[in-house]
């Protein structure tokens, strides 16, 4: 099976200067990932839980894995948290999550949208990036990081937590300092 | 040209790729039964390959490619499609009774598989005629976790009422449907070549069981 999920990691200080980097196969993709997977080969529903911890469950709808994310929304798309709880394949949300703000231990979510797919050789491929700014006052230890993607239940639409990872080594963002992450899945035939 | 600005134009050493392997995985397996329901073929094993029409269609859940949006797509037939979009129908696999245009389908081609496949290299039509396959249901199990595993299958069985022998089936793979602009399109999701060619008696039937499972 030759179907992979990379994700990267690039810490910069307040001057762009790249002071941490991290890139590894991911983690996981979780079980929810494949319950909207099969909602949609279906076209029926399953149960899951989403981010809200409500067990809404998902049945096949076109916003089915939206991941797109507008800038200063930390409920959809690539998000981060300071958790360190080994990843289980019914997580449905980060462990601690870092909120968006520029509070104490929050950070500005930018904007973030997948890629287009792309092929080469007998790769196909497609990069989803967030930038993540620290304006806090403070340094920020990133330690996890996941993908939320909007879904729908039988009644209720919500958000459902398909990919989550702890990072191999903490993060350390310093104030005015950035943190981006990078999610590529790409399948190999 | 500075010598700051040249240090920052050269490329960039990949990342040394290190960490666990992910675990999402397909595999499947193939069984030939007699007319007395008696299993005389079997083959299992990981699947070779997803191709890139899913990880397409995927990307245009993903990034919610509207109508209009310029989701390219190649279908069954060798078009592509240059509008396909989001969609509560992408992926459907789920076929009945005699469909073909979606869901598990046989062939008589071994063309090892190509990120490029868009369709089986020989797909055996529906019917009762020479080379021909009677297809029930595309059926699911529904997911479920056993450890750190969830996995879901989907089976679906083809039946030999031809009048002879169907020999050479090498090939199989899954049809899911999508929408192109306004209308209803169908693309290969997955193919894989099998290890040595069955052949289905007459009265006989072939069973195809993909499993769809990630381990955290």
């Amino acid at each position: 099976m030759k179907r992979t999920l990379w994700y990267s990691v690039t810490v910069r200080d307040r001057h762009g200067k790249v002071i941490s980097r991290e890139r590894r196969r991911s983690r996981s993709m979780l079980g929810n990932w494949y319950r909207i997977l099969y909602g949609m080969m279906i076209t029926g529903c399953c149960s899951m839980v989403h981010t809200s911890g409500n067990s809404w469950g998902t049945c096949y709808l076109q916003d089915n894995w939206d991941f797109r994310g507008d800038a200063d929304v930390d409920y959809k798309s690539i998000v981060i948290g300071t958790g360190t709880t080994a990843v289980t394949i019914d997580d449905y949300k980060l462990d601690t999550q870092i909120m968006q703000g520029t509070g104490s231990g929050q950070m500005r979510h930018l904007a973030s949208t997948p890629g287009w797919p792309s092929v080469v050789g007998s790769d196909c491929s497609f990069l989803t990036s967030r930038v993540f700014l620290n304006n806090s006052g403070g340094s920020i230890t990133v330690r996890e990081s996941g993908i939320y993607c909007r879904c729908k239940g039988p009644t209720y639409y919500g958000y459902a937590c398909i990919v989550r990872d702890v990072f191999g080594t903490p993060q350390a963002v310093p104030d005015g300092g950035s943190i981006t992450i990078d999610y590529t899945l790409g399948i190999t035939a | 040209m500075t010598k700051q600005t040249e240090r920052k134009q050269q490329p960039r050493k990949a990342p040394k790729k290190v960490g666990r392997l992910l675990k999402p995985q397909l595999s499947y397996k193939v069984e030939v039964t007699d007319k007395d329901g008696r299993v005389i073929a079997r083959e299992e094993g990981p699947s070779r390959s997803y191709v890139r029409q899913w990880n397409e269609l995927f990307h245009v859940q993903a990034a919610w490619v509207y109508l209009g949006g310029g989701g390219t797509v190649k279908d069954t037939s060798g078009s592509t499609c240059t509008d396909a979009r989001v969609s509560s129908v992408t992926f459907k696999s789920n076929a009945g009774i005699g469909e073909t245009n979606y869901g598990l389908r046989v062939g008589k081609d071994s063309t090892p598989v190509s990120i490029n496949d868009y369709a089986l290299g020989n797909p055996i039509a529906e019917g009762t005629g020479i080379d021909q396959l009677e297809h029930q249901l595309t059926y699911f199990t529904g997911p479920s976790v056993v450890g750190s595993t969830l996995s879901f299958t989907m089976q679906r069985s083809m039946v030999n009422h031809s009048g002879s022998t169907i020999s050479g089936i090498q090939e199989i793979g899954n049809y899911m449907m999508f929408s192109c602009g306004m209308y209803t399109r169908f693309a290969l999701g997955f193919r894989d070549v099998l290890g040595s060619p069955f052949s289905i008696p007459d009265g006989g039937a072939i069973t195809v069981t993909y499993t769809l499972k990630v381990t955290a």
